[in-house]
């Protein structure tokens, strides 16, 4: 955590080797499968918006019909294919000596610790995607105003489980 | 919580008219008082009437506004009591819904007393009840009643808190001075130091308010003059024959406008420093320092010590030069309606302000305390802005339209203040806590415990990562969302130091 000189990646393209570095463990691959629908449910929409835009002007005044609807369909396609497994693979976690890590983002990566200690109460929820796919995701709360919630999607339902009871030891009490 | 009888197990109530109070019957006085501002919302509709000349109708539709206001006031009245049990506090409002609000005291972090004019005149004052509960609707008061009964209200609340909690942790808290039994005075403000806060409190802010005024009364004013306008100082020159004079002495006209500039930025500086901070008083109490101030509107605000999580130094480019410094502490609950932050001492030299930092556990670095900078990069974001401002201001000026220059000679200025003032991006370990420093214009040290860090980000992106940089937010509970301490663009391996020494710090309690 301290040792390795993380200013780059060996290789950015390499799905594992920024978490490794790190040394964070990454999260469930099957949450690249929620990721894509949530992004297909968001691009479709667009895309369908686009193509009745096409239909409905660029023909009337006799442009390139097609051009939009192709174009639409295409980068939502290969946004829906290929991002969701690169996003998956920028999350990592770490549930470590009285802490828990969460890491995500590239282009822009924030790394967030809390320790145990500082957390005021654990929320564990499941999506109806996220069901399909036998996930939750965990969700920490602190008094902090800034980082007030800190959530870990893309864990194991049971894995989840497990670290709720995990955390909810090291909870005190006496706060308030 | 709208439900009485979920509520009522908690609470046992045998006899329930037992205890129950309402508010000062002068509250309908404050009521009549209030309606005055709130009659400008029933100007349309007698605009309306007038405008379609139904005179008539005027004086019986104020008269059932009236009426209808003051009944309102009444039903609210008395369909709001509030009892103080022996641990908790119940209100019930609510003329149609009723909502029944039980506030334990163990939760209850501060009690705050507010009087404005009119409730002084009356004796009678707003009481707060700062839970902590986000948001400001959650947030319970009593407005108002009688000022010894709100007193006696907070001394109740106080005493269950004192005695129920024996303090395990209060030593580790409170360093060297134990718990004293009687109130200290901390800080206060003369008259004298508040001339003088008022003097540095310069502000043209007032300014604005004053040109815009004289605008808009132009010809509302039974004189003709308006002192931003050096013609007008001609034209007074010229009425007691000073014109030949003035003729040769041009800059007089400018003197004048420039003075009386001054005087109007000086006046509104003192007025607002008097208003608010007149007699002064922050006293430590056994557990909370207590503060009460205000000519007009007189405020009691309580900040539990405990709750103490950061402490705010603030000062200006220039009072800097005096030694003159502002205090403010970040704790749980918030000052007020605007301020986030509690302002403890809103004016005095460093050595007033050690003691009151002593009380709260946290101590200022010494002078001669190495501090580390920032990356130079944190310029980046105002140098993009005045790159942009610069491009904007070129193609104004392609196409054809002067005031593109402005852009472009701003850009440079804005970009070469943003780098300079980049080197005032500093910060030091003290050990226990870190000390950010910030702002070339009003620098701000934060001084923050470790102890105080809920969680810690460390975020890096494209542009710092190459440069080895990482930037660390802190979780801090109390203050504003928007600003979070953080110490931008520092060195990554330094970074994540830090990080694991401050989560290492044992829990405030």
């Amino acid at each position: 955590m301290t040792d390795t000189p993380a200013a780059h990646p060996t290789d950015p393209f390499d799905p594992d080797a920024l978490n490794a570095a790190e040394g964070l463990d990454p999260v469930d691959p099957a949450y690249a499968q929620v990721l894509r629908v949530a992004t297909a449910l968001n691009l479709v929409p667009l895309a369908i918006g686009a193509s009745l835009f096409d239909a409905l002007l660029i023909r009337q005044i006799e442009g390139p019909y097609g051009l939009i609807t192709a174009l639409a369909w295409l980068i939502a396609i290969v946004t829906i294919i290929t991002f969701p497994s690169r996003r998956v693979s920028r999350w990592g976690y770490r549930i470590g000596a009285g802490q828990l890590r969460v890491a995500r983002g590239w282009l822009f990566r924030t790394d967030t610790i809390v320790p145990f200690v500082r957390v005021q109460h654990i929320d564990v929820g499941q999506g109806p995607v996220e069901r399909w796919f036998g996930l939750s995701h965990l969700v920490v709360h602190t008094s902090g105003t800034h980082n007030s919630t800190v959530t870990l999607p893309g864990l194991h339902s049971d894995l989840a489980a497990a670290m709720r009871e995990t955390i909810r030891r090291h909870i005190q009490t006496d706060f308030a | 919580m709208t439900d009485t009888a979920a509520t009522a197990p908690a609470v046992p109530i045998i006899d329930d008219d037992a205890g129950w109070q309402r508010l000062h019957p002068a509250t309908l006085a404050l009521a009549i008082v209030k309606l005055g501002p709130r009659s400008l919302q029933f100007l349309p509709a007698v605009a309306v009437l007038g405008f379609t000349k139904n005179w008539a109708y005027i004086v019986p539709a104020i008269a059932a506004f009236l009426l209808i206001s003051l009944l309102a006031a009444w039903f609210h009245w008395l369909r709001f009591r509030f009892r103080v049990g022996d641990d908790a506090v119940v209100i019930e409002s609510g003329v149609l819904a009723r909502q029944h609000r039980t506030i334990p005291f163990d939760r209850i972090q501060d009690v705050s007393i507010e009087q404005g004019l009119v409730s002084r005149a009356l004796g009678i004052a707003k009481v707060g009840f700062e839970t902590g509960a986000g948001g400001k609707e959650n947030d319970a008061s009593l407005d108002a009643i009688a000022l010894d009964a709100a007193q006696a209200l907070r001394t109740t609340i106080r005493a269950h808190r004192s005695d129920e909690t024996p303090a395990p942790v209060a030593a580790a808290d409170t360093p060297a001075a134990a718990p004293v039994a009687a109130d200290r005075l901390l800080f206060a403000m003369t008259p004298r130091q508040l001339l003088v806060a008022g003097l540095f409190n310069f502000s043209l802010a007032a300014l604005a308010v004053v040109g815009a005024g004289m605008q808009f009364f132009d010809g509302l004013l039974p004189f003709d003059f308006n002192v931003f306008n050096p013609m007008d100082w001609i034209d007074i020159a010229e009425d007691y024959g000073l014109d030949q004079w003035l003729l040769a002495h041009r800059w007089v006209a400018g003197v004048g406008a420039a003075l009386s500039l001054l005087l109007i930025g000086f006046a509104s500086g003192i007025a607002t420093m008097l208003f608010a901070n007149w007699n002064f008083r922050l006293t430590r109490e056994p557990r909370t320092l207590r503060r009460t101030r205000g000519l007009t509107t007189r405020t009691d605000v309580a900040v539990p010590v405990k709750r103490v999580q950061a402490a705010i130094l603030v000062t200006g480019w220039f009072r800097q030069r005096f030694g003159w410094h502002e205090l403010r502490l970040q704790s749980l609950a918030s000052d007020g309606e605007k301020e986030r932050d509690h302002q403890v001492v809103p004016f005095a030299k460093l050595d007033a302000i050690d003691p009151v930092l002593a009380e709260v556990a946290i101590r200022r670095p010494d002078a001669d305390q190495p501090w580390q900078q920032s990356h130079r990069i944190v310029a980046l974001g105002p140098v993009i802005g005045a790159a942009g401002a610069a491009i904007g201001g070129g193609i104004a000026l392609y196409l054809g339209n002067e005031v593109g220059w402005l852009g472009i000679v701003a850009a440079p200025v804005i970009g070469l203040i943003a780098v300079w003032a980049a080197r005032f991006h500093r910060w030091a370990d003290l050990g226990d806590q870190v000390a950010i420093r910030r702002g070339a214009w009003k620098p701000k040290t934060t001084l923050l415990p470790h102890a105080s860090v809920q969680s810690v980000d460390l975020k890096s992106d494209f542009i710092l990562r190459p440069l080895g940089l990482a930037t660390l937010v802190f979780g801090v509970p109390g203050g504003s969302a928007l600003g979070a301490h953080e110490i931008p663009a520092i060195p990554a391996a330094t970074a994540r130091d830090l990080r694991a020494r401050i989560l290492t710090a044992r829990a405030r309690p």
